[in-house]
């Protein structure tokens, strides 16, 4: 929590050398950090129908959509350099890879409005309307 | 038997029938039904039906198509040339449920389980033969689970057609041996020509027979289980042989519909075990942070980079 006096770093310099790739948001939790086939599997089951993705994982039906990055930003995907041994220590992240879209996907549910990651993209706009500068 | 349409979409529940023969729809018919490969961890289901005229069952029985599972895959071939010179007076149909649809099915969140599948795959296919106008009087199926319920709700489903449910009926009723025939034929066939989806490279297609107790299918699910996506779709995800695979040597993967109880679960899940409450430690304060997040960005699950 916010309690400790811990401080995170993002490796900036990191940006330059990471890759663009395909982002996939897995309705699941995947007892796993590390490289998987996601073409040979993922990608080449997948079936696009009109605005619908359809693909299935470990045997569940999923549902996707395409989702883009809010318009002036860039998706990070971060990796912790040195684990930190207790959360007093500061933590340093660097950016692995980038993205300005991804797919989403919903267990056997049709991707809609609603979903969490959709409405989140809603933020930046409304950020700038509290944040940014008043013009009279 | 044209197995193109379910090949070009091998991930679908697909079906496939012969012409109807045209006195199937004027003389009163009788109908078997059966279904192949209900066991196996790899491969579709196939459901099978075959019709013909009721004064056709002499004839039928003549061409010796009794005994369908005695029959090995050659012989079973020959039979089914035989069912397909005889267009003139029988008819078939099958829906060949992908393993994809099975998995699907099965682990579904509102679970769908295989009687229910089989059953609802039934009657689907006799409804077929009537919207297709064949005579239906009698209709003959064989079944694994009670006998009496399925004959009742068949019964109930089809008023006017007399309904007989027995266990193996495949060998007491030459025309759902015929039904079995064509979807065991279907099976066999898909099965061997199974091209994976899956950018798998060169699969070895030494399955056996694709039930888990066959040594050559427990081998080949261990060579071709990958840590993360488990199998390709060729497997039914929802046959405990995969799950057990997967559990011991893939990586574990959680849902939100899992049903995983005790504090284990519940601490995974973020929230508290009634068990929490009768710990030592328990103050009743719950959170004691003076900062609250505004409930647009915990709805959003949106998180300041410090609370990584």
């Amino acid at each position: 929590m916010s309690c400790n006096s811990s401080v995170t770093r993002v490796n900036v310099s990191s940006v330059g050398q990471a890759q663009r790739v395909p982002v996939h948001l897995l309705p699941c939790e995947i007892e796993h950090n590390g490289p998987a086939q996601v073409s040979q599997y993922l990608t080449a089951t997948t079936k696009d129908c009109k605005q619908e993705k359809m693909v299935s994982f470990r045997g569940r039906g999923l549902k996707g959509q395409e989702l883009s990055c809010p318009q002036g930003y860039t998706g990070f995907v971060l990796k912790e350099t040195n684990k930190a041994g207790s959360d007093q220590e500061d933590r340093t992240v660097k950016v692995s890879s980038v993205f300005d879209k991804l797919t989403y996907w919903n267990l056997e549910t049709p991707p809609n409005s609603d979903d969490t990651v959709v409405m989140a993209m809603d933020w930046p706009e409304l950020a700038e309307a509290i944040h940014g500068p008043v013009e009279d | 038997m044209d197995l193109s349409p379910f090949e070009s979409d091998n991930s679908v529940s697909c079906r496939l029938a012969s012409q109807i023969p045209d006195v199937c729809r004027t003389e009163d018919c009788c109908l078997g039904i059966d279904e192949a490969g209900r066991g196996p961890v790899l491969g579709p289901m196939v459901y099978g039906i075959c019709f013909c005229p009721v004064s056709k069952k002499q004839e039928l029985k003549d061409s010796k198509v009794a005994d369908s599972k005695t029959l090995n895959e050659v012989e079973r071939e020959n039979l089914f040339q035989k069912i397909d010179e005889s267009k003139s007076y029988i008819g078939w149909a099958l829906q060949i449920l992908s393993p994809n649809t099975i998995s699907t099915s099965m682990l579904q969140r509102t679970k769908y389980n295989l009687n229910a599948i089989s059953h609802d795959t039934a009657i689907d296919l006799v409804q077929y033969a009537l919207d297709s106008g064949v005579q239906l009087k009698e209709v003959f199926v064989d079944t694994v689970g009670p006998a009496d319920k399925y004959e009742d709700k068949l019964s109930k489903r089809f008023p006017g057609i007399d309904v007989t449910v027995r266990p193996k009926a495949d060998s007491l009723f030459p025309i759902v041996s015929a039904a079995s025939i064509c979807a065991k034929v279907a099976r066999d066939r898909v099965v061997k020509g199974w091209s994976f989806s899956e950018d798998m490279g060169d699969v070895e297609a030494d399955y056996g027979s694709g039930y888990p107790s066959d040594p050559k299918t427990k081998a080949w699910m261990l060579k071709y289980l990958d840590p993360v996506f488990g199998y390709p779709q060729f497997v039914r995800f929802s046959w405990s042989t995969a799950q057990t695979l997967m559990d011991s040597k893939g990586v574990t993967v959680h849902w939100d519909d899992d049903d995983e109880d005790g504090e284990k679960g519940a601490q995974r899940q973020n929230n508290k075990s009634m068990l929490a409450y009768f710990s030592a430690s328990a103050g009743g304060k719950g959170q004691t942070s003076t900062h609250q997040t505004h409930r647009f960005f915990t709805e959003r699950r949106l998180k300041s980079l410090d609370a990584l």
